[in-house]
């Protein structure tokens, strides 16, 4: 399973032992962001996560097999997550996706954040298994706004 | 006495002797004691409380009752003759009448136990309303409502064919008693009215509402679920008809709420629930029921709640709900001028005489955000509609912060808020 940066962010968040500082590592994920932005155009009702404290939108361009997502926040904290989220997860196949379970959270060592927020990078999770599913691969490629790989 | 208390109406003191800290003085280091988890320490930080709104914190007085109970006096209550079922029905029923003496209700049977404010609620949705309403007949409501006093009425309108008035109120938050008074027609035949407003903290005026609606014949159920904590209620002199309220945001338990009712409303309801407790006779032809209130409560009571939140009660009578008023409106004057320090930050709801509950936005940074700066800083308050959307959207904001205050709130909670307030300026702004 291809998720050497997944685990190149378990290795950073373990290797940070202060709380603050992993919550600035946070908040810098979401600024990074800030260079290459979440296109207007995606945060449509469709590509929006129901159920979150703050709206979280997720896209899937998926490409050969596999799926590739963006996500975004209009809140920075969880725009950090959904970022690592995104990224960590990206780059896998529908059955790849599957196999991920609550330990891929737990083991991202996100000791700065309340139970209530790992609940909520688990319901992340679930949506992007949900988003990996073959039927949702195929009504992706026949949804008007939903984005297609460049 | 404070604008909330005078607005809640000046009513009735029950409860053991006040004590040395009630009538002039309100000693809120020595109140703060009674309190064992606001020793507590969050993030090694001491804990800041101002989510008292949601759920308040409980008193030593009321966490040492529950355990007496389950120690010393827990049965069933209303049956068996052994010694300890008498002793849980004494203390059950001794806590129906620190109610009733709480609110000013004329009687026990008057005070209904549920589970919260929303069940008490439904109960009228069900057993008043769902039961004399017609299709076309009208229910008046606010535009701050909680979404427990506006969705039992949605699903009613929906299964009678019923229409829903909102009451409009201005942008600080003032009830409008005119329009209000516009919406009442020949077939209202409910209003059912926040006491005082969980968002804005809003003190709605309940007597002229009450009298409006008397004028044309009309029964007034109150959504009292901030207000019985912030005032002194007097259900007789505001001569409302139903009054709903929750045991947990007053200092006591969860799972315990009460409904008042008017025992000649309530005499005429058919049961909410049926089950064991609430029936006299049960054949498999027919049953026939208990006299309110046990009519109503169907099933095991939550016994304990109902004990503890008697206590609650005690307590804050103790300490004498004008003294808790008088302090939670001075602590508000005080967050209002802190808060006005911070440019960008915008509260909602700054009617006259409201109750120490102050929801705010600060331009550009997300609630969610601030709050978490907040919650690192020991800081608790709520984030989120509040269980208001449509207020929220009558403010054209998704969410906000709120800091609901309590007794034993203090200006130095207050500070240490804003210099959280003033972090998350500068991490996010």
């Amino acid at each position: 399973m291809a998720l050497e940066r997944y685990q190149e962010f378990a290795e950073t968040l373990e290797a940070i032992d202060d709380e603050e500082m992993r919550f600035e590592y946070i908040l810098d994920l979401a600024k990074r962001h800030r260079d290459d932005p979440f296109p207007e155009e995606w945060m449509t009702e469709t590509n929006l996560m129901h159920g979150c404290m703050s709206k979280v939108w997720i896209v899937d361009r998926p490409q050969d097999g596999r799926h590739y997502f963006r996500g975004h926040s209009d809140a920075a904290i969880v725009k950090g997550l959904v970022s690592m989220m995104t990224e960590a997860f990206s780059g896998l196949t529908g059955e790849e996706l599957q196999g991920l379970t609550l330990d891929h959270i737990r083991r991202l060592n996100l000791g700065a954040l309340t139970m209530q927020r790992q609940v909520g990078m688990m319901a992340m999770l679930k949506h992007l298994q949900k988003l990996g599913r073959p039927d949702a691969l195929a009504a992706a490629g026949s949804r008007p706004e939903s984005p297609v790989r460049a | 006495m404070s604008g909330i208390a005078a607005e809640i109406g000046p009513g009735h003191n029950s409860g053991p002797d006040p004590g040395p800290d009630s009538g002039a003085g309100f000693d809120v280091e020595r109140v703060r004691e009674d309190f064992p988890i606001l020793a507590r320490q969050i993030y090694g930080k001491p804990l800041v409380y101002l989510d008292s709104g949601a759920s308040a914190q409980k008193p030593r007085a009321v966490i040492d009752r529950l355990r007496q109970v389950y120690e010393e006096e827990y049965s069933n209550v209303h049956r068996g003759a052994h010694f300890l079922s008498g002793l849980a029905t004494d203390a059950f029923e001794q806590a129906r009448s620190t109610v009733a003496a709480f609110i000013n209700a004329g009687s026990d049977e008057e005070i209904v136990f549920t589970r919260n404010a929303t069940e008490a609620i439904n109960l009228v949705a069900h057993s008043h309303a769902g039961a004399f309403l017609k299709e076309g007949d009208e229910i008046v409501i606010s535009a701050m409502e909680h979404h427990a006093n506006i969705v039992p009425w949605q699903l009613l309108r929906d299964r009678l064919g019923l229409v829903l008035k909102v009451a409009p109120i201005t942008d600080r938050g003032e009830f409008l008693l005119e329009d209000f008074e516009g919406l009442l027609g020949p077939r209202t035949r409910l209003v059912a009215m926040t006491h005082c407003s969980n968002v804005l903290g809003t003190v709605t005026p309940a007597k002229e509402i009450i009298r409006l609606a008397h004028d044309r014949g009309i029964p007034v159920l109150l959504d009292g679920a901030q207000a019985v904590v912030h005032g002194k209620v007097d259900v007789r002199d505001l001569d409302v008809d139903f009054y709903a309220f929750t045991g947990h945001k007053l200092y006591g338990p969860s799972g315990i709420g009460v409904l008042y009712g008017k025992a000649e409303l309530l005499d005429a309801m058919p049961p909410y629930q049926g089950g064991g407790e609430m029936i006299e006779t049960v054949s498999f032809e027919k049953a026939t029921f208990k006299a309110a209130p046990h009519r109503f409560e169907a099933g095991t009571p939550p016994i304990a709640q109902a004990i503890g939140l008697g206590a609650a009660m005690d307590y804050v009578s103790g300490l004498g709900i004008e003294n808790i008023a008088r302090h939670e409106a001075e602590l508000l004057g005080y967050a209002n001028e802190r808060l006005a320090e911070i440019e960008g930050l915008r509260v909602l709801g700054q009617a006259p005489g409201k109750a120490a509950i102050v929801s705010f936005v600060i331009d550009g940074i997300h609630s969610y955000d601030v709050a978490t700066i907040l919650d690192r800083a020991g800081v608790a308050v709520r984030v989120g509609h509040h269980c208001a959307e449509p207020l929220m959207a009558r403010f054209g904001v998704e969410a906000t912060l709120r800091a609901s205050f309590g007794l034993y709130n203090t200006r130095a909670d207050v500070d240490t808020m804003v210099k959280a307030l003033n972090k998350a300026k500068s991490v996010f702004g």
